[in-house]
């Protein structure tokens, strides 16, 4: 955990932001180490190590908002840093149409470190590597058409240091750990691909090397690799038809990431990301009262549940983490905020301004915005419940507008489904809809057993451009009358 | 040089000093460093506005066909130690990968011409709010609102290895984005330059307000097949798309277009060239191995023609090295950076007078693949769609959902405009690695298959 070196040169950039004129500010150090492996096609391909520490100033001065950072940690550094947001804030402050303004938050003292029960920075490299090489060399078993194998995985460790001229003094030390398979098959004009457990990265969580073994990769890589191969005589999916479909919990992650995590994102619905991500359908007015989806739909932001990639015990405004809704009962209820956007509201901040490593700003990311289980029992009993449909199981492509409105899904693999059974392969299986009507369409959820907290490494927000870590729990889900296939 | 963070002798000095300090059988650092500074403005304010000095080294180290990176931001000389004494360790415990090819050799590199521009390293936070306040300015006289940002960067880039490469090059880019919004539509125009002195920010906001007060009030049209007009920035994606393709990896993992078709008409009559020494876009000699970086024609007037390569993929597959590596990985090691569609005979308002029947495309937004070996990709259109009728824009539609293979909508080209806009893709690796040059193109056909209601 970082101490008192950092303290002491935040307390000084502190101080030289109040003295040169700023009326609030704060400084993260952050030193991120991640170690990337993959391997590919039987061999070791990839071993990546970094080690990156700095740390950043933001301030408001003249009511108006700078931010700078750097990798060097000196004194000199750490009065220049200051200075310099200063003197970005008062740039800013040339636009300026009211004075920024943040909801209260208590200021604290903390510590945080992630639970995890294997810590994947002491065990032997070699173990880890193991794990990747036989997974890959169990998707490798003599078949026509497979063509590319991968199996990779990241560590993380996040040691962050939080002050702020309020008073808050939090340290944190968050872990991560992801791994994935993939087997990719190529023939007769077709590409197709699995991956396990999630869709392409990496499926991750705030955990340790426990996390990469709950999977049993190598047991999964042969099932894979058949699928991706048969994948490649399986039968087209049904074109532009309308359909049940059932979802599965990692599809429905990515589902509710996007068409609800994003569209509850409130700097979007304020219109500050109006140029780039977008805006959101859901806008203020709607609060507490716009159907989002059927009375099955209940999406939780709840950054305080274990193994979530939005699990933290402070978010970078120094908030504490917090539970509550985006969706109860189907009804749009909850807003992901930060202190500004919070004031904007007449609120306080639910905690989800996270930076991608000191260099960044903090901006409202998902935390874990999960649909919360349902009473469907298992897959297996949802399958037996529905007389016609489609089973889509792991993402393959998505897409949806700047408003998260018109969205279009992919997934690697469907199955039909007649007369409560699962029956022939699909390929390219492709469904569309709107947000709201889609959601609304929800009639079943399965039941807490099917229930996974995935997690997604690669969200993408803000310019410059941020990648940011967000947890989402699902259970596969059932969705009526659903528009399946793209007219080509 | 003014405004470079660092400068070429003290990051030779750093290499040298990893390289000495590594212990492999063939080393390679690399060092990234840049000041970027973004001022970004929403409901016509300055909201987020950042500068930060990053720099990392990255050493590569390898033994026998162990290989191993390990990569720092710390740059004084504990920082240099302990990462080559990390990479070194790491490589020794790794284990083989018998596809590796080594590190290539020193190869003489040409000179390209300066990308480095000293004014607009040396931007002041005051240079970019004014200039965002002139956009905001232009938006709110038209009763618009406005969003979008300002932004400057320099970098530098360096690569040394044991085999004697040494590379360096520094760069420095400008570009203003808006988004101009109405209550009812809105519209989109960015401008770039590597010298801010003649960044057109007034072009910009002009492009943008005027087109955001015709924007306003987009009826329904029918998602269907039209023929289109698409504006540069729209054409930017098509051509990024299909670039990721015409690799010799994506060739060797049987996902690309042109697997196989070397040779053959893949496209209509586009002329799609990676061109390093292009003085208009964003030049630079070597790629990210410090290797020369050749002018490649990708598509020749419809014919594919070649892929661009970095060393291991050339290794592996028996070709020749092109210099497009990008940093080591696996899903895509290499990528043309340079790409430049040839500019056509038609003005943009000759393309709109063409087209009998249309829709003119602003921007795409949210672009996936849907099919990567028949480059199927669905995504919206955004901020500035209308209808064309009988060579006029008749009024603004709502936005469209696409689905649409974008070679084959190549394939239908019917007219290529006369002037190319020089236009980044965001950071790639910590740097601005890439630019593209795209002109607007009218397309015969292109598949709609969904609408929104705005």
């Amino acid at each position: 955990m970082l101490g008192s070196v950092e303290r002491d040169l935040a307390r000084r950039a502190l101080d030289t932001a109040r003295t040169r004129g700023a009326t609030y500010a704060d400084v993260r150090f952050v030193r991120r180490a991640v170690e990337d492996v993959l391997v590919k096609n039987g061999h070791l391909e990839t071993v990546d190590r970094s080690d990156s520490f700095g740390f950043a100033v933001r301030a408001i001065a003249d009511g108006a908002w700078g931010f700078a950072a750097s990798p060097i940690l000196t004194a000199d550094e750490s009065d220049r840093v200051a200075a310099l947001a200063v003197e970005v804030a008062r740039a800013s402050a040339l636009t300026k149409r009211e004075d920024a303004r943040l909801a209260p938050a208590r200021p604290v003292t903390a510590t945080y470190t992630t639970p995890i029960e294997i810590d994947p920075w002491t065990m032997r490299f070699e173990d880890r590597v193991k794990l990747m090489l036989d997974a890959d060399a169990a998707m490798r078993h003599a078949q026509p058409g497979l063509r590319t194998t991968r199996a990779s995985y990241e560590i993380w460790r996040e040691e962050k240091l939080f002050l702020s001229s309020e008073g808050a003094d939090i340290a944190q030390t968050l872990y991560e750990t992801g791994a994935s398979i993939a087997a990719e098959s190529v023939g007769d004009g077709e590409q197709q691909i699995r991956t396990y457990p999630g869709s392409g990265g990496r499926s991750q969580n705030t955990a340790g090397w426990e996390y990469a073994l709950k999977w049993d990769l190598v047991g999964h890589a042969p099932r894979i690799a058949d699928e991706a191969v048969a994948l490649l005589t399986a039968d087209q999916c049904p074109q532009d038809i309308n359909t049940a479909v059932i979802l599965s919990s990692n599809q429905l992650m990515l589902q509710c990431h996007e068409s609800c995590g994003h569209p509850i994102e409130l700097d979007r619905a304020l219109g500050t990301e109006a140029a780039f991500a977008g805006t959101s359908f859901l806008t203020p007015d709607r609060l507490g009262s716009f159907r989002y989806g059927s009375e099955q739909v209940n999406i939780a932001i709840d950054s305080t549940r274990k193994g979530g990639l939005g699990t933290f015990g402070f978010d970078d405004e120094g908030v504490p983490a917090t539970e509550g809704w985006a969706v109860k009962d189907g009804i749009f209820t909850g807003y992901l905020m930060s202190r500004e956007t919070a004031a904007a509201m007449g609120t306080v901040s639910n905690g989800t301004m996270r930076a991608d490593g000191w260099a960044r700003l903090p901006l409202i990311r998902m935390t874990n915005v999960s649909v919360m289980p349902g009473s469907a029992g298992t897959l297996e009993d949802l399958i037996a419940d529905t007389d016609d449909g489609i089973y889509m199981d792991t993402n393959r492509s998505w897409s949806i507008d700047d408003r998260r409105l018109n969205f279009q899904f992919g997934t690697q693999v469907g199955w039909e489904i007649k007369n409560g059974k699962r029956t022939r392969m699909l390929r390219n299986p492709t469904y569309t809809g709107i947000t709201p009507e889609f959601w609304g369409s929800c009639d079943a959820v399965c039941s807490e057993s099917e229930w996974v907290m995935w997690g997604t490494p690669n969200c993408g927000k803000g310019q410059p451009g941020q990648v940011g870590h967000t947890g989402h729990g699902a259970a596969p889900a059932r969705f009526r009358d659903v528009h399946v296939g793209v007219v080509q | 040089m003014n405004g470079v963070t660092f400068g070429e002798r003290e990051l030779r000095a750093i290499c040298e000093k990893a390289l000495t300090a590594a212990d492999g059988d063939q080393v390679e650092a690399v060092i990234v460093a840049r000041s970027a500074a973004l001022t970004r403005f929403a409901n016509a304010a300055i909201h987020q506005n950042v500068v930060s000095r990053e720099a990392e080294l990255r050493v590569r180290v390898v033994r026998g066909t162990r290989v191993a990176m390990v990569t720092t931001d710390r740059l004084d000389d504990e920082g240099i130690r302990r990462v080559a004494a990390d990479a070194s360790a790491l490589a020794a415990i790794v284990p083989d990968n018998p596809t590796f090819g080594g590190l290539p050799a020193d190869t003489a590199l040409r000179t390209a011409p300066s990308a480095f521009v000293a004014r607009t390293a040396d931007a002041s936070p005051l240079d970019r709010a004014r200039a965002a306040k002139q956009l905001c300015d232009a938006a709110r006289a038209a009763d618009l609102s406005a969003a979008g940002y300002v932004s400057t960067n320099v970098q530098e880039l360096a690569i040394a290895s044991s085999h004697g490469v040494w590379a360096y090059a520094p760069a420095t880019t400008s570009d203003v984005e808006l988004a101009a919004l109405g209550d009812a539509g809105s519209a989109f125009a960015q401008r770039t330059a590597l010298d801010i002195g003649t960044l057109d920010i007034a072009g910009c906001a002009g492009e943008a307000v005027g087109k955001a007060k015709a924007a306003q009030g987009p009826r329904d049209l029918a998602p269907a097949t039209y023929e289109v007009v698409l504006e540069p920035y729209a054409v930017r994606d098509i051509v990024t798309f299909l670039g990721s393709q015409l690799t010799g990896n994506a060739v060797e993992e049987g996902r690309s277009f042109v697997g196989g078709k070397l040779g053959q008409r893949v496209t209509g009559d586009v002329t799609l060239v990676d061109d390093p020494f292009d003085a208009q876009g964003l030049p630079r000699a070597f790629d990210l191995e410090g290797q020369p970086s050749e002018r490649v024609t990708l598509i020749d007037r419809g014919i594919a023609k070649a892929l661009v390569y970095d060393s291991q993929t050339a290794h592996r597959t028996g070709q020749r090295n092109t210099g497009h590596a990008l940093p080591p990985n696996p899903f895509q090691p290499s990528a043309p950076m340079h790409l430049r569609l040839e500019a056509g005979d038609r003005t943009r308002d000759q393309l709109i007078k063409d087209t009998k029947r249309g829709v003119l495309v602003t921007r795409f937004w949210y672009t996936r693949w849907v099919h990567q070996l028949r480059t199927i990709v669905t995504g919206m259109t955004r901020d500035g769609t209308f209808a064309i009728e009988n060579g006029e824009i008749a009024y603004p539609v709502k936005n469209f959902r696409f689905t649409q293979s974008y070679h084959e909508a190549l394939g239908g080209t019917l007219g290529i405009g006369s002037e190319l806009a020089l236009l980044l893709p965001g950071e790639q690796f910590g740097l601005q690695l890439s630019s593209y040059r795209v002109p607007a193109l009218r397309l015969g056909a292109f598949t709609f298959t969904g609408a929104t209601q705005y």
